[in-house]
């Protein structure tokens, strides 16, 4: 969570256009969690590509120890619903069946989730939506919320502490406390460092009614073809085989 | 709508999302997963109701859903959340803007309304069911009327029913907690 839009921009390899992962993502959920096409064998094999990719990507972020542990999961899944599914029976077959059914599907969209918010920064996400003409009414709240991501967990944190020491946790003496005496005062500092944030974004022109810029450079390259090929296949396969030239 | 305003709906939109993503983590136990339609309205009622007072134009409510909805597909949760939440969204503002944005009754009303986006969430698992038994067909009614029985399609309308339940409870919370501690405190 504190990893969201944090990327170190120096340190983290394979640098795609965020353009690129959200077409990545948007094939993902139509072919691995909408299922779109998967009457046809070869949109199937793309598909189990394509949801190798997001693993993959996460590996050259040097994210080398969430990669395999996605890999593993999302293999042991599958193999499980290729394997298991067809032999078990009654209650053992409710449970796989339903952790498969949900987990198969979410996984791969939940990784590149992981990988997306991990390595981009907020500049290129922002920059992103800019070209992408989403309107400021939009874009100026993503990027303060993910400015103060962060400061909430930070805040989070510390009044947990302090509640732990006054016994209002779960099992403690005050456990019906538990909720109230964390969510209200993260509120009201939320709220004073809400007016501090809003002094600061005037500073940087966010009141006004000029076309801001942004510095940040970003743009496809060699690397972004590959995966937007690899990403497009799905949908050309699944033309194909509309029109039955592949089955 | 001015800076200060959008500054406002990023905030709340924050810990409004720090709440679902705590709660979304308790889904990766799939008993668990229903339960964010009941949880997160209730606990997001508290937030949203103090975020309530401070919206007095037309489209705060509005961008804070479609923000959700956004979020969801950011984090691979699909796109029938952010359909979803546009619907939801614009009604929740036309909900709270019937009472002039003052109305503490039509403020209650509204959370339960803005959480009905939440239900969105499950429209992947419903929705694209019949593709998914097509393609199994190998694995034998069995299987197929076992995930039925866990996961029926009747629970769909009652995941957004619950929502909106959840969601008007969640707001009546809000609203006692708010008369307890922000109003004392000058921030509401």
């Amino acid at each position: 969570m504190t990893g969201i839009f944090t990327a170190d921009a120096e340190n983290r390899g394979l640098v795609l256009d965020p353009r690129t992962k959200l077409a990545v993502m948007i094939t993902l959920v139509v072919f691995a969690l909408g299922n779109t096409g998967s009457d046809i064998a070869a949109v199937r094999y793309a598909t189990i590509a394509l949801c190798a990719l997001p693993m993959v990507l996460l590996f050259t972020a040097k994210k080398y120890k969430k990669s395999a542990a996605a890999g593993l999961i999302y293999g042991l899944m599958k193999a499980a619903e290729i394997l298991l599914v067809p032999k078990a029976s009654g209650a053992v077959l409710s449970l796989i069946g339903v952790c498969c059914l949900v987990f198969v599907r979410l996984l791969p969209g939940l990784i590149m989730g992981a990988y997306m918010l991990s390595a981009t920064t907020v500049s290129e996400f922002i920059a992103a939506m800019h070209r992408m003409h989403v309107p400021v009414q939009i874009t100026i709240p993503m990027s303060v919320m993910f400015r103060f991501f962060p400061t909430v967990l930070e805040e989070f944190s510390a009044i947990n502490t302090a509640m732990k020491m006054r016994e209002i946790r779960i099992g403690g003496r005050n456990s019906g406390k538990f909720i109230e005496y964390r969510l209200v005062p993260l509120m009201v500092c939320s709220v004073n460092i809400g007016g501090e944030l809003s002094a600061a974004a005037l500073t940087r022109g966010l009141g006004t009614k000029v076309k801001r810029t942004n510095i940040c450079k970003i743009g496809f390259h060699i690397q972004d073809a590959a995966v937007l090929v690899l990403t497009a296949a799905p949908y050309v396969l699944w033309i194909l085989g509309l029109t039955g030239v592949v089955k | 709508m001015k800076g200060k305003d959008l500054v406002n709906i990023g905030i709340f939109s924050a810990i409004y999302f720090v709440i679902v993503f705590i709660v979304a983590m308790m889904g990766t136990i799939p008993i668990f997963l229903p339960m964010l339609a009941v949880i997160v309205p209730i606990l997001g009622g508290i937030p949203f109701m103090l975020f309530l007072t401070r919206v007095n134009k037309f489209g705060m409510i509005w961008i804070m859903s479609v923000i959700m909805g956004a979020l969801m597909l950011l984090t691979g949760m699909s796109w029938q959340p952010l359909v979803v939440s546009v619907v939801t969204g614009l009604l929740a503002e036309l909900v709270y803007k019937s009472g002039n944005y003052k109305s503490a009754a039509k403020a209650v009303l509204t959370n339960g309304v803005f959480s009905l986006w939440i239900g969105g969430n499950y429209l992947p698992l419903f929705f694209a069911a019949e593709k998914y038994w097509a393609s199994r067909q190998n694995f034998g009614q069995d299987y197929i009327d076992a995930v039925n029985k866990l996961m029926p399609t009747w629970m769909c309308p009652v995941l957004f029913a619950a929502a909106f339940i959840c969601g008007v409870i969640g707001g009546l919370l809000g609203r006692k907690l708010m008369k307890k501690h922000f109003v004392k405190a000058g921030i509401a």
